[in-house]
């Protein structure tokens, strides 16, 4: 890798309330995740005006799919992802916690969750998501 | 001052030709692409050495591609360039034969798309910016994502949305260039494999390999060339344009569709309803719901019944997907919006045979790449 590649930035916080790690500009406001140090996709300003904004992992369903297709190995098919409007504004994809979509509904309030996966031996903490009625 | 294509010099597709979208085979590109060059020479009735630039639209094939395929009709010494813009990379090449003649660089330009289904990964990848999916939401999830949405917004239907397929299969089973050349039944559609969502195989269009070749030209070519008059159709806009931060909007690719699309409308000074054929981006169905939307040819939410009540069949108010689309024509990549303008013009001829759209005289193509940009043009016949 060359020396001024931008090194990977952690996505979330593996707190038990987990909260994902967005970023927001100061020159116009505007809240982005996944967080990059790049410049603003809305304004232009350059990646030092780019300051850490966390999110809450908490939000309504705005859509979801059950992926019967997959081809990684990463991932075992079906598995479900929803895109869920955060409370603190952006919207994000995330894999859920449950295989399919059974039972779940647009709307609906969505709280993200910490799992420890092991995908070809290694190790890893994924941020998903869950129906907030089964998360407690 | 600024110009549009329509004020700058009259643009023409004089010449159109194809190499059949098929499923990956040992052909080699240069076959596919020189198959599709020649019928688009031959169809001009003008001679290779006519051609003084060319433009190859390509994703897969690698660097370089235009000189070993060209080379084989004679070594002429044009200027040559490889444009990649993903799935609108045919259409960016269009653009780009349109401005060299418009502008009067070239009197007689080519785009050609090829491509061969291959390994070579996206730039989008490179990017060093993680998300929490990564390689679990390929393009079929994102759209059975926007499917979900949409069908929950507007209390439209799984089997509404499926029967794009039906009406774009039953258009690609007239179409000998198409890669599925068979109708299917609602029944079979919906019957599977499922993909993603919604979304069954039958929705989501298949990726092969194939060429298209256009052929622009100048008035001063169409006298010098004696080229065929009543067969030129002027290309009166060609836009293109890349995502912006669509604060508020509910769905960024229905918005740059929309945005590009008004641009096309008001270059060509056409509305909407003037459209008799439109070849659109429905590599899965339910893009042709939100397109036709974004297009203005129906209201918000009434994309579903407008593909339910044949306005949109070939003999309705205006035609789309005549060819099959990419869901029955296929999506080989570089080809597919070269294709596009290829059958636009094929329809405003009135040469489209069986597949024939009724007294066609304005169309527009629309191409979206995973970029994303998004690329259209509008061809009119001179009345
Ligand atoms: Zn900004």
């Amino acid at each position: 890798m060359s020396e001024n590649a931008s090194p990977p930035t952690e996505l979330f916080s593996a707190a038990a309330e987990p909260e994902l790690n967005g970023r927001r500009c100061r020159a116009c406001g505007y809240v982005f995740f996944p967080p990059q140090s790049y410049g603003c996709e809305y304004c232009g300003a350059p990646g030092d005006q780019l300051e850490p904004k966390a999110l809450r992992g908490a939000g309504a369903l705005a859509s979801f799919a059950t992926v019967h297709l997959h081809q990684g190995k990463d991932m075992e098919a079906p598995f479900t992802v929803g895109v869920i409007v955060l409370d603190d504004g952006p919207a994000v994809r995330a894999i859920l916690t449950q295989r399919t979509d059974e039972g779940l509904k647009i709307g609906e309030r969505m709280r993200a969750v910490i799992v420890e996966t092991n995908s070809e031996g290694a190790r890893a903490r994924e941020l998903r998501f869950r129906r907030e009625e089964t998360a407690r | 001052m600024k110009k549009t294509l329509r004020q700058m010099r009259p643009v023409y597709v004089a010449g159109i030709g194809l190499h059949r979208y098929q499923r990956m085979s040992d052909t080699p590109y240069v076959t596919l692409g020189l198959t599709a060059i020649r019928e688009a020479i031959a169809d001009a009735k003008i001679e290779w050495r006519n051609v003084e630039s060319g433009y190859t639209g390509t994703a897969f094939i690698g660097m370089a591609a235009s000189r070993p395929m060209l080379r084989h009709l004679g070594a002429t010494g044009i200027a040559i360039a490889q444009v990649e813009n993903a799935s609108a990379s045919g259409s960016t090449a269009v653009r780009q034969a349109c401005l060299d003649v418009a502008s009067g660089l070239t009197d007689v330009s080519l785009a050609v798309g090829v491509d061969k289904p291959g390994p070579i990964a996206g730039a989008p990848g490179k990017t060093n910016i993680h998300d929490l999916v990564g390689r679990r939401v390929v393009p079929f999830t994102h759209f059975a994502l926007l499917a979900n949405e949409y069908m929950n917004r507007y209390g439209a239907t799984a089997e509404e949305v499926a029967m794009v397929a039906v009406k774009n299969n039953r258009n690609g089973a007239n179409n000998p260039y198409a890669q599925r050349q068979k109708a299917v039944t609602l029944d079979e559609v919906l019957a599977g494999p499922p993909i993603s969502g919604s979304l069954t195989r039958l929705q989501c269009c298949p990726v092969g390999e194939g060429a298209a070749a256009v052929i622009v030209v100048s008035d001063d070519a169409i006298d010098k060339l004696g080229i065929d008059r009543s067969r030129a159709i002027r290309v009166t806009a060609s836009v293109s344009r890349s995502e912006r931060v669509y604060r508020g909007a509910k769905n960024f690719d229905a918005e740059l569709t929309r945005e590009t699309v008004a641009q096309a409308y008001d270059e060509a000074q056409i509305s909407p309803q003037e459209l008799d054929v439109v070849e659109l981006h429905d590599a899965f169905t339910i893009e042709e719901l939100l397109y036709v939307e974004a297009m203005g040819l129906c209201g918000e939410g009434e994309g579903a019944r407008m593909i339910t009540s044949g306005a949109v069949d070939i003999g309705g108010k205006c035609a789309i997907s005549a060819s099959g689309g990419l869901l029955a024509m296929g999506h080989p990549i570089g080809p597919t919006g070269t294709g596009q303008v290829a059958e636009i013009a094929r329809q405003l001829r009135g040469e489209a045979g069986v597949r024939q759209q009724p007294n066609a005289r304005t169309g527009l193509a629309h191409m979206v790449g995973v970029g994303a940009v998004c690329v259209v043009h509008v061809l009119q016949k001179d009345s």
